[in-house]
């Protein structure tokens, strides 16, 4: 039964019951009411994007944000003070028709060029706020946009505040030849002295970043975020593909692209970026950190009377001979036994975490991040195994590539240079074997670690929470003090590598743990670790309160013992502390 | 000139509108989703365009198509029905920019309306009753209870930083107020460590009570008589009735005059209906104003004759109101019920799938408004409302009686329904007495449980 054409249709002989009016328009959709999605390819009201922070209302694509935008989106309202306009462009090659491209750009956009500075509010922080527009040639680097952020970031440097700049580019700007080269050095000095000055600067990347400006400023934050689907990249697409005469993968340098070959610290979503910017800053502000030595008073009575909780640590080894050696190997691997991601949850605060090594990717098997410990912020980096299967695989079993340490390097250079101290957790049953490993030089990536930790002018602790397999534990564990799990291990090889080195047999790994004294309790007596922590009988996340709850107050000791200390004596105690072995 | 208008909806009110339009000489445009291509709104229109998928988000939702569609098929207006776009000033707005005729309230007006706090303080300056409350926060007690004099008992005290129940309490007298107040003030402090309360006069069990009205755009406002909406699950009104068995012409011509005073306060054009609080002393507070047609409107149309759809149509395009307050007058009783393809044995869970076989029933002082036939299907994607039946007789009982027998002549095969359910209600005693305030279903559904009918 096909209704539509058995139904009658409106009859439109005579005049509709409706009202004339006279000079009547047929309704039509006016220019640039309506916008297509460049990402879905939707049709969209210009209106609704702008609204909604110019995301795509329906695939959630992100549009260009003009920079007063962006500047309202995450300064505080009212607090941003503009500086450096009005510059004049010089036109170096004195071609034709360019200065009046940016004469019609200012007048068309509003904007003096393709980059605005100046001071602003976030949250509580006093910054340096650049954002560059891409509405204004690409948003490409010129004399007058590189003079612009040098001067910007000087006087950051001169008034000692951090830098946040929101990157979108073309690259350099074509019309100004060399000129616009050398802004990608200047700027990348100008950056250089901030930092030696020990400030923080937090790059944004947004799309489309490219070409000099990836070559520059835009790769050089302490911290870099980017924001989802962001294209950034050096060489344009097309350059590539005539180069290699490859098509590029689908995703090929976007934000996702990055983040997992290292260059990202994360990706923010632009919904949270001013409170997660709020938050970094909040974490570099000096007058921001908590008085941790306040909370010593709170260490309870138990562990003062044990006076347990500082050194020299008074050790209880009534327990030493209650199990096995081997016995001991097993609990440190034993399924159940709370990992690296727990310590995280249990002992820190708003632990926020820092992606990839800035060459190569981002290592699952290495966690690390800022955290803060009674209100103190701390660099924490913990090694990863997982809970399950799934999370083994993603997690590579706890064995890290040499990108896992290269990013614990660069998250505790970071630490340095904030004087934060540094709390590592150390499981793993070694550095990864592999070809990729070996390519990428997993025995550099351990030697660096060994040689720049010994001399971090920063506290570092290494708590070892499981299994710690020779260099690849070591790596994580140059340490200040090193304290150990009662069950936990700490050894040149496993037991089964050993058996098989020394005996041809693995499955002698029984009597090799017993030979290797790799117990907490053999490396306590031999002087290789400050302290062990109990354990409970079946140690579990759901017994681990305890554990926490006693680490607490050690950590709290430590920090406040080791924070008062000259950073020389420090050093030089953690040299001699590996002198004498 | 309107001569074509596009229904930016689907099922029963897409006829309702197709139908109206059909009469006056008016063209008209149906959208589709794609699981509605058979639907029969699509088929009874004289074009049909396919706006997207299924979920409404991408279909009746979506705003762009909806436009483009209005463009490309030279309609001059758009009819929103209700639900979907009907209440979104964004699409209004859209629609003005285009220079398409929106069937309803200019965007501003209706942007006004639905903010809660705005409408408010629209009413309040109208000089339309809201429910009383304090305007500031109180933290003393004496004080406390000088404004809750003011405001008049029962009053409910609440914390400002609450939530969940916390914090909350009802004083009905003087008396009791302070004890009260201090328990809640203890509470809110230990819950969120605060003691700023505010105090709010308590509507105890009220009667939905709401009027209809229609507004040109030369400042001339009617109001249609009320329609009594108590009967409601979850805030989902499931039998409604015109004139309301608990208002007398003297209260009537009061709140009509509060709704029109409401309507005309908001600069309000086209037909819209003012949501109004009453309780049994006949005291009644503002609630908020529904800026479309409604579901229930034709029971408001056969107690007052006129037709609300060709009416809406004509203000749009410019008409003066073709009634004036005079002209209009109520008679005979009618009611609604909303047929549901949703199962009341389960919780009222909705029932989607193939209508097999029906039969629908008619007579004197029967309508059905609905958008099924035999073999079409009832989409899970949308509201489970299948049909609107309505009856009219001389008064309420007599209304009922036809409801009664009507329900029990209607055959859906296929989906689960709520008809038997509808149908034990009508013989209920305490329905028939009238009197219903919104806490009556509540009160049905734990009998129901109790005799274990229905649960």
């Amino acid at each position: 039964m096909d209704l539509k054409t058995m139904f009658k249709k409106t009859s439109i002989n005579k005049e509709p019951e409706t009202e004339p009016v006279e000079g009547e328009q047929k309704p039509e959709a006016p220019q640039g009411i309506m916008k297509k999605c460049n990402k879905c390819g939707k049709g969209l009201f210009t209106e609704e994007y702008k609204n909604n922070l110019y995301i795509c209302p329906k695939c959630g694509g992100y549009f260009r944000m003009p920079a007063h935008r962006r500047i309202a989106l995450v300064a505080e309202e009212g607090s941003f003070e503009e500086w450096d306009t009005g510059l004049v462009n010089t036109n170096p090659l004195r071609m034709k028709g360019y200065p009046d491209k940016v004469k019609e750009l200012q007048e068309k956009a509003g904007l003096d060029e393709a980059v605005v500075t100046g001071r602003a509010k976030i949250g509580e922080n006093d910054v340096v706020l650049m954002v560059m527009d891409g509405r204004f040639l690409t948003a490409s680097m010129g004399a007058v946009v590189g003079e612009k952020i040098t001067r910007a970031v000087e006087r950051a440097t001169s008034e000692r505040l951090p830098v946040v700049i929101f990157t979108c580019s073309g690259g350099a700007r074509m019309q100004e030849g060399m000129t616009s080269l050398m802004q990608m050095a200047k700027t990348s000095a100008a950056l250089k002295r901030h930092s030696e000055a020990g400030l923080l600067y937090i790059s944004v990347l947004t799309d489309p970043t490219t070409g000099g400006v990836t070559a520059s400023f835009a790769t050089l934050g302490d911290i870099i975020l980017a924001e989802p689907k962001a294209l950034v990249g050096f060489a344009g697409p097309r350059v590539i593909e005539q180069t290699i005469g490859q098509k590029l993968p689908k995703g090929f340098r976007r934000s996702e692209f990055l983040l997992e070959h290292g260059f990202v610290d994360r990706i923010v979503d632009r919904h949270y970026m001013k409170e997660e910017l709020c938050y970094l800053l909040d974490l570099h502000r000096q007058e921001q950190r908590g008085d941790v030595t306040a909370d010593i008073e709170e260490i309870s009575e138990e562990v003062k009377l044990q006076g347990a909780y500082k050194p020299p640590y008074k050790v209880n080894t009534e327990h030493a001979k209650d199990k096995t050696a081997w016995e001991r190997v097993e609990l440190a691997r034993a399924k159940g036994r709370p990992v690296g991601e727990d310590y995280i949850n249990g002992l820190f605060d708003n632990f926020i975490e820092m992606h990839g090594d800035r060459y190569y990717g981002d290592d699952q098997a290495i966690c690390g991040g800022i955290a803060t410990f009674h209100g103190q912020p701390v660099t924490v980096i913990a090694q990863m195994k997982g809970k399950n299967t799934q999370e083994n695989v993603k997690r590579n079993f706890g064995m890290p590539m040499p990108e896992g340490y290269r990013k614990s390097l660069r998250l505790m250079k970071q630490a340095e240079k904030f004087h934060r101290p540094i709390i590592c957790f150390v499981d793993t049953p070694g550095a990864y074997p592999g070809i990729g490993a070996e390519e990428r030089c997993q025995g550099e990536a351990i030697a660096s670690n060994l040689y720049e930790m010994s001399d971090l002018k920063t506290p570092i602790l290494s708590i070892l929470i499981g299994e710690g397999g020779s260099g690849g534990a070591l790596a994580m564990a140059v340490a200040d003090e090193v304290w150990m799990l009662e069950n936990a291990i700490y050894s040149i090889l496993s037991p089964e590598g050993y058996a098989s080195i020394l005996w041809k047999d693995a499955s002698l790994a029984q009597k090799a743990a017993k030979a290797m004294r790799l117990t907490s309790y053999d490396l306590y007596k031999a002087g290789f670790v400050e302290t062990i922590i109990p354990e409970p009988e079946n140690y579990t996340l759901d017994t681990m309160l305890d554990i926490c709850v006693h680490l607490d107050d050690m950590i709290c000791a430590f920090l406040k013992e080791k924070m008062n200390l000259p950073e020389e004596v420090l050093v030089a105690a953690r040299y001699d502390r590996f002198r004498r072995m | 000139m309107i001569r074509k208008i596009l229904i930016a909806n689907r099922g029963e009110i897409a006829i309702r509108i197709i139908r109206a339009c059909r009469e006056m000489g008016i063209e008209t445009v149906a959208v589709y989703s794609e699981a509605d291509r058979d639907a029969l709104h699509a088929q009874l229109a004289d074009e049909a365009v396919c706006i997207g998928p299924a979920t409404a988000k991408d279909s009746y939702l979506n705003m762009e198509q909806i436009i483009s569609a209005t463009i490309l098929t030279g309609a001059d207006a758009v009819h929103p029905g209700y639900g979907f776009l009907s209440e979104n000033s964004r699409f209004a707005e859209h629609c003005e920019a285009c220079n398409i005729t929106f069937i309803g309230p200019d965007s501003k007006t209706m942007a006004k309306l639905g903010n809660k706090a705005m409408a408010r303080k629209t009413m309040v300056e109208a000089g339309v009753p809201v429910i009383p409350g304090s305007d500031e926060s109180i933290t003393d007690s004496k004080q406390a209870l000088a404004v809750a004099k003011e405001i008049g008992f029962p009053v409910i005290i609440k914390a400002v930083l609450g939530g969940g129940g916390k914090g909350m309490r009802v004083a009905h007298f003087a008396e009791e107020f302070e004890k009260e107040f201090l328990t809640a003030q203890k509470e809110s402090s230990q819950a969120f460590g605060d003691n700023h309360m505010y105090l709010e006069h308590y509507v105890e069990n009220p009667h939905h009570i709401e009027f209809q009205i229609l507004a040109d755009h030369y400042g001339n406002v009617i109001h249609l008589g009320e329609r009594d909406c108590s009967i409601q699950r979850n805030h989902q009104k499931m039998i409604e009735e015109s004139p309301s068995s608990i208002i007398d012409d003297k209260l009537r011509k009061k709140m009509g005059k509060a709704a029109v005073k409401a309507a005309k306060a908001a600069g309000y054009t086209n037909a819209g209906t003012i949501e109004f609080l009453l309780e049994d002393n006949e005291n009644f507070y503002f609630m908020e104003m529904n800026t479309r047609i409604q579901v229930e409107h034709p029971v408001t149309e056969w107690v007052t004759g006129v037709d609300l759809i060709k009416e809406q149509i004509r203000i749009a395009s410019g008409r003066h109101l073709s009634y004036t307050q005079n002209d209009v007058q109520m008679t005979g009783h009618a009611i609604e019920c909303r047929i549901n393809a949703e199962d009341p044995k389960h919780n009222f869970h909705p029932c989607p799938g193939k209508i097999t076989d029906m039969y629908l029933p008619g007579g004197k002082g029967i309508r059905l408004d609905s958008a099924i036939y035999s073999g079409c299907t009832v989409s899970p994607y949308y509201d489970s409302m299948i049909a609107k039946l309505i009856v009219f007789a001389k008064n309420r009982k007599e209304a009922i009686a036809k409801m009664h027998s009507a329900l029990g002549e209607v055959i859906i095969e296929g989906v689960t329904t709520n008809i038997d359910f509808l149908y034990d209600i009508m013989e209920r005693d305490d329905y028939q007495e009238g009197d219903i305030t919104i806490s009556y279903m509540d009160q049905v559904m734990k009998e129901m449980q109790e005799e274990r009918k229905w649960i």
